[in-house]
């Protein structure tokens, strides 16, 4: 059982205490046993209130059971499901008793619906009380209740934004939206309880959970004229469009069925959530992001058997770059010492300075406290000489990309730490092997690529060198984690995964505008594609440069396929950088439209060799090949870490499930069919399918299976 | 008795009020010399027993601003911390009372310093001000509230200015420059002796200038970070006698000498020093810049208060069983030229020495080994810092020049002279 039922003093307690795991989910078996309970409180006159608790450890109900929505195929199924659940939910907020749900850590999706069903919230202090409605994350929307009973509870604008955004908030947040009554200590909890029961049989608090939250002026025009709910409804679906350029429909579908049943009694407006849901539970892009949300998840638990992470408390930074004063702040707020080190004060000062700006707009925004923003700032300390880095945990270095220069660095560096210090690289795409010659101790070297812009972009790629030692990796996966980043394990080799896989796209991006094609029409057929940006809008925002850099070296490493095309050997040396330099493929002064000198003296747009179609599956189809060789050679052990990859370093479309979830749900018959013809048609061995690639297909078998 | 040894120090650059460092509190100044401090040195900031820091305007958002420092700087939240006020000696003050506390066993390691932004003193509200604002939250209807208000005048919203009055001794009425012209007329120091010291102070700092830089730690001050400041901006590059000459007397404008050109700049800073029991530093296996070896404060007239130092020099020579003539360095804060030159006088006199006993401890100073890089009248003088940064670059000297003893000494606000001797 893991679902008690007991009396105190005539009250009655639901305790969830699920069987051998660390959370409580509402599986259809505990919704069962849910059931009995409340069945049994029900038949208890007596009772004077019932409360529902967890006895898990900073966990009220974390969730449904994902695997039991990624098992829904048919709407009709989704639509049972829900109701099943909504008819228990009912029966809880129908009791006769006043209902208590003591919320003392996580209540998320089923588990806030489960809270909003009962007449009262009580949560706790606990800063790990989270609560929130996160179910657009899985392409699915709250179906238990929590459509209906959000807005009339704390207000429409509100309860839209927790919805379509999936965002929990925290108890001090939760009490000011009205989402919980009354906040309670931890420490003596069962006091406090008494007490709030006490409030509510005295008629302290009013009954009607709907009726409690006062709005006034604005707000409340907003939320009670008709006219004014009209107008939330449209501003949500022209917010939503904006963030996700429509390839989600879960949140349209949530704003639908939100418009729909806030006008509807319950059980109408339960029966459209219920239809909605089972909708949207069938979707392909559902169970994609479900595929998403396990292969990010098995990142973000990443561990290494039997070896304890070192705790970093100080970091060496060097470099005062883009990169490096990106990393500066990261590590300062995750509350990490740095001591960031170059070449004169004016490059440190230009890395001060943009973490500088972060905190300012952190503060401007409200997201930060400016005490704390002070205190997370003057962890950053800057110098010229290695002083200050014996005693460092880790040093991470971010000079520029160049071998000999890193090899100087490692070597310096290796003399001035000590022997417990991690060294790490942030390279893009260099051999960590090389620079880890340089050093004393091989086996402290590791590589750490952070993606720019380093507060934003999710995902880390951690590099492992044959030298690299298992403590090593396990300090830097600790540290990645601390930081909030999704972690990759990559064996050392040339471009990783992630540049590897991107530069053999971008470069055939520029194939394309060589035959004919325009900028703006490649990049259309990307960004249709759901790519936050299309190649050329990204190379500009990388640098031409860089990306021109990262092919030369990938040139080197891996062979003529990827050898930079002209056009931006062209571009680049004309100085059109990106836009840093004002110019690229694109203008950035003034108007923003493609650069014309990029192309006047290439071949008119009619001629192009390949419709979009076929531009499109090049492009791809290049990609899913670089990663069939990337797992060919071992330098990830699964596909998951290349989706994980792809998704959170370059933005690939999570609806698709990420590169190779999406290849296959092509097929790879296909996939291995199309890169043979157009090996044909374009006399290019770079379209020549990866032997991995062609065994997956001759065993029928996916990337994923 | 356990010596008492300096291990290392670090400073800001001074900058004079209102310039770089205006956007920095006093806690963010004495939090970079602190921290630099333990990552210069590579001291686990565990091993610190407890953060003592001086300051005198004691900003009303950091208060206790050494326990705010010592946090800022990541030293362990189990370490306690104190501040300290001496006036013009805080600083000192927080390096002696390290030196105590080691000395009673209390602990071993100690970081001690001084920091002062003057630029963020804050102006107060007139009294009457305060009580009609005060009134003004009290007041419940809007009519009340107008008829509250109704009761402003315009000599109402002046402003007193905090550094004034800090600079103002409430005993003798007389602002700081104000007993500095005592002084000058006392032992007759004329506006030209005067004049030419500051030249002086200003030449010596800018051949110090390279010097100096290695007891500062360079700043990237707030809000812009627009570039680092490495040096002090208070020595002025082609400075001539002419020009000082020209300046108008600001504290006695008719028959006074003393002007803000050979006074003492008006400044923001701050210095931090670790000092450990010489048998620490030797666990730690840090060598030490330097020794404590005696410490002498003294109480003089509050209006008379920059003889101090021809007092505590002596006293402090005898607390030491030493000799003028024994010491290779000095430095006398340059409150004000007048100030300094009427202590030389003092020293000098056999009539002075004799009237307060210390025969056989004065005598003539060569200005060859006083403040041999320049003083506060080019370097400034944030108040709580000074002690500490005397300490500071007296022994940078001393290590440069391989010296065996030097002394530094202070003038106090409020009638106080302060004196340390320092050895290798």
């Amino acid at each position: 059982m893991s679902i008690t039922y007991h009396e105190n003093n005539n009250t009655g307690f639901i305790e969830f205490d699920q069987k051998d795991s660390k959370v409580n989910l509402l599986s259809a078996e505990i919704l069962k046993e849910l059931a009995a309970a409340l069945e049994e409180a029900r038949r208890k006159p007596h009772l004077k209130a019932l409360v529902i608790a967890s006895k898990k450890k900073d966990v009220f109900i974390a969730g449904a059971d994902i695997k039991e929505i990624e098992g829904i195929t048919q709407p009709e199924e989704g639509r049972q499901k829900a109701k099943a659940g909504q008819g228990i939910l009912n029966k809880l907020e129908d009791l006769p008793v006043p209902t208590i749900a003591v919320i003392d850590g996580v209540a998320l999706g089923g588990g806030c619906e489960l809270a909003l069903a009962c007449q009262y919230r009580l949560a706790t202090f606990n800063e790990k009380v989270r609560i929130g409605l996160p179910e657009v994350n899985l392409g699915i929307f709250p179906a238990f209740g929590g459509t209906y009973r959000l807005p009339r509870l704390i207000g429409l604008p509100e309860a839209m934004t927790m919805i379509l955004t999936g965002k929990p908030v925290d108890a001090k947040k939760a009490l000011r939206l009205g989402l919980v009554d009354r906040l309670a200590p931890q420490n003596g909890l069962d006091r406090s309880l008494n007490e709030f029961i006490e409030d509510i049989l005295k008629g302290r608090i009013i009954s009607n959970k709907y009726a409690r939250r006062k709005a006034r002026g604005l707000p409340a025009f907003l939320e009670t004229s008709f006219l004014g709910q009209w107008l939330i409804f449209r501003r949500s679906v022209q917010s939503v469009l904006k963030n996700t350029k429509g390839f989600y429909p879960a949140p349209l579908q949530a704003i639908a069925v939100i418009k729909k049943n806030f006008y509807l009694d319950r059980t109408k407006g339960l029966e459209a959530e219920a239809r909605g849901f089972g909708e949207l539970a069938t979707t392909a892009i559902s169970k994609n992001l479900i595929h998403v949300f396990y292969i990010s998840e098995q990142c973000r638990k990443l561990t290494v058997e039997g070896v304890s992470p070192a705790r970093i408390e100080k970091c060496g930074v060097l470099g005062a770059g883009v990169m490096g004063g990106g990393i500066a702040q990261l590590l300062s707020y995750s509350d990490i010492w740095v001591r960031l080190k170059d070449i004169n004060y004016d490059a440190l000062a230009l890395g001060v300075r943009s973490a500088a700006k972060l905190y300012r707009d952190a503060v401007k925004k409200r997201r930060m406290k400016p005490h704390e923003a002070v205190v997370k700032m003057d962890k950053i300390t800057t110098t010229l000489d290695y002083s200050g880095f014996t005693n460092a945990d880790i040093v991470i270095e971010a000079v520029v990309e160049n071998m000999e220069v890193k090899r100087k660095v490692f070597r310096e560096l290796s003399a001035a730490v000590g022997p417990q210090t991690i060294l790490a690289t942030n390279t893009s795409a260099l051999s960590v092997t090389e620079m880890a010659k340089e050093t004393k101790d091989p086996a402290k070297v590791i590589g750490l690529h952070f993606f720019n812009p380093v507060h934003k972009m999710p995902l880390v790629e951690i590099i492992t060198t044959a030298h690299t030692s298992k403590e090593t990796l396990a300090s830097t996966l600790t540290l990645v984690k601390r930081l909030g980043k999704t972690p990759i394990v990559v064996k050392d080799s040339c471009g990783f995964v992630v540049n590897r896989i991107l530069l053999g796209y971008i470069n055939e991006a520029g194939r394309l505008l060589e035959e004919g094609l325009s900028i703006v029409a490649v990049d259309k057929i990307m960004t249709d594609f759901g790519m936050p940006m299309g190649p050329f809008t990204l190379t500009d925002e990388v640098g031409l440069d860089v990306g021109s850099k990262v092919l030369h070296i990938l040139e080197k490493g891996l062979g003529e396929r990827f050898k930079p095309v002209d056009i931006f050997e062209k571009v680049c040396a004309r100085g059109f950088l990106g836009k840093k330099s004002g110019k690229g493929f694109y203008l950035y002064q003034g108007q923003h439209v493609p650069n014309p000198a990029v192309t006047a003296g290439t071949k008119p747009g009619d001629g192009a060799a390949s419709d979009n179609e076929e531009a499109l599956r090049r492009m791809l189809y290049l990609m899913i090949n670089e990663a069939a060789r990337c797992l060919e050679e071992g330098i990830v052990d699964a596909p998951g870490a290349i989706d994980v990859g792809m998704i959170f370093g370059t933005g690939f479309p999570a609806f698709h499930g990420g590169l190779l979830r999406y290849a296959d749900t092509i097929g790879l018959a296909p996939i291995v069919a199309e890169l043979n013809r157009l090996r044909d048609k374009f006399q290019a061995e770079r379209f020549r399918p990866a032997a991995y690639l062609m065994k997956l297909q001759d065993e029928k078998k996916k990337f994923y299976q | 008795m356990e010596r008492i040894a300096i291990i290392e120090g670090i400073r800001t650059p001074f900058c004079k009020m209102g310039t770089e460092f205006k956007d920095l509190d006093a806690q963010e100044l004495g939090r970079i010399a602190t921290r630099e401090l333990l990552e210069r040195t590579g001291i686990a900031p565990r091993q610190i027993d407890e953060v003592i820091f001086g300051n005198v305007s004691q900003p009303a958002d950091a208060a206790n601003i050494a326990r705010v420092i010592s946090l800022l700087s990541g030293i362990p939240k189990t370490v306690p911390a104190y501040t300290v006020h001496r006036n013009c000696a805080s600083g000192i003050e927080a390096a002696v009372q390290a030196a105590m506390k080691i000395q009673l066993e209390q602990g071993s390691c100690y970081i001690a310093g001084g920091t002062e932004s003057m630029s963020n003193i804050p102006f107060y509200l007139s009294k009457e001000l305060k009580e009609i604002l005060t009134n003004l939250s009290r007041a419940k209807t809007f009519p009340q509230k107008l008829q509250t208000l109704s009761q402003i005048r315009p000599a109402y919203l002046k402003p007193r200015v905090g550094l004034e009055m800090g600079l103002t001794d409430p005993v003798c009425g007389m602002i700081m420059g104000l007993t500095a012209e005592v002084l000058a007329k006392e032992f007759g120091i004329t506006r030209e002796e005067q004049d030419a010291f500051a030249l002086e102070s200003h030449l010596r700092a800018l051949r110090g200038k390279t010097l100096l830089r290695e007891e500062i730690v360079p700043v990237i001050p707030p809000p812009k970070y627009r570039s680092a400041v490495e040096h002090d901006n208070g020595p002025r590059e082609g400075q001539r006698l002419e020009a000082l000459a020209k300046l108008k007397p600001y504290f006695d404008r008719r028959s006074g000498t003393v002007t803000v050109g050979n006074s003492s700049q008006v400044t923001d800073g701050a210095a931090a020093l670790l000092i450990a029991s010489e048998q620490k530093a030797k666990e730690l296996n840090l060598k030490p810049l330097g020794f404590i070896k005696a410490y002498a404060f003294v109480g003089v007239e509050p209006h008379r208060m920059g003889i101090g130092p021809a007092h505590a020099i002596p006293q402090v020579l005898k607390k030491a069983g030493m000799r003028l003539q024994d010491i290779q360095a000095i430095e006398i804060n340059e409150a004000f030229a007048t100030q300094v030159l009427a202590c030389l006088k003092a020293l000098d006199s056999a009539a002075f020495a004799k009237e307060f006993g210390y025969e056989g401890y004065t005598g003539a100073i060569d200005r060859n080994i006083l403040n041999v890089n320049g003083g506060a009248i080019a370097l400034g003088h944030p108040v709580g810092t000074t002690g500490a940064r005397l300490i500071l670059t007296m022994l940078k000297h001393m290590n440069r020049h391989n010296l065996n003893t030097g002394l530094i000494s202070l003038c106090v606000g409020g009638g106080q002279g302060a004196a340390v001797i320092l050895e290798r």
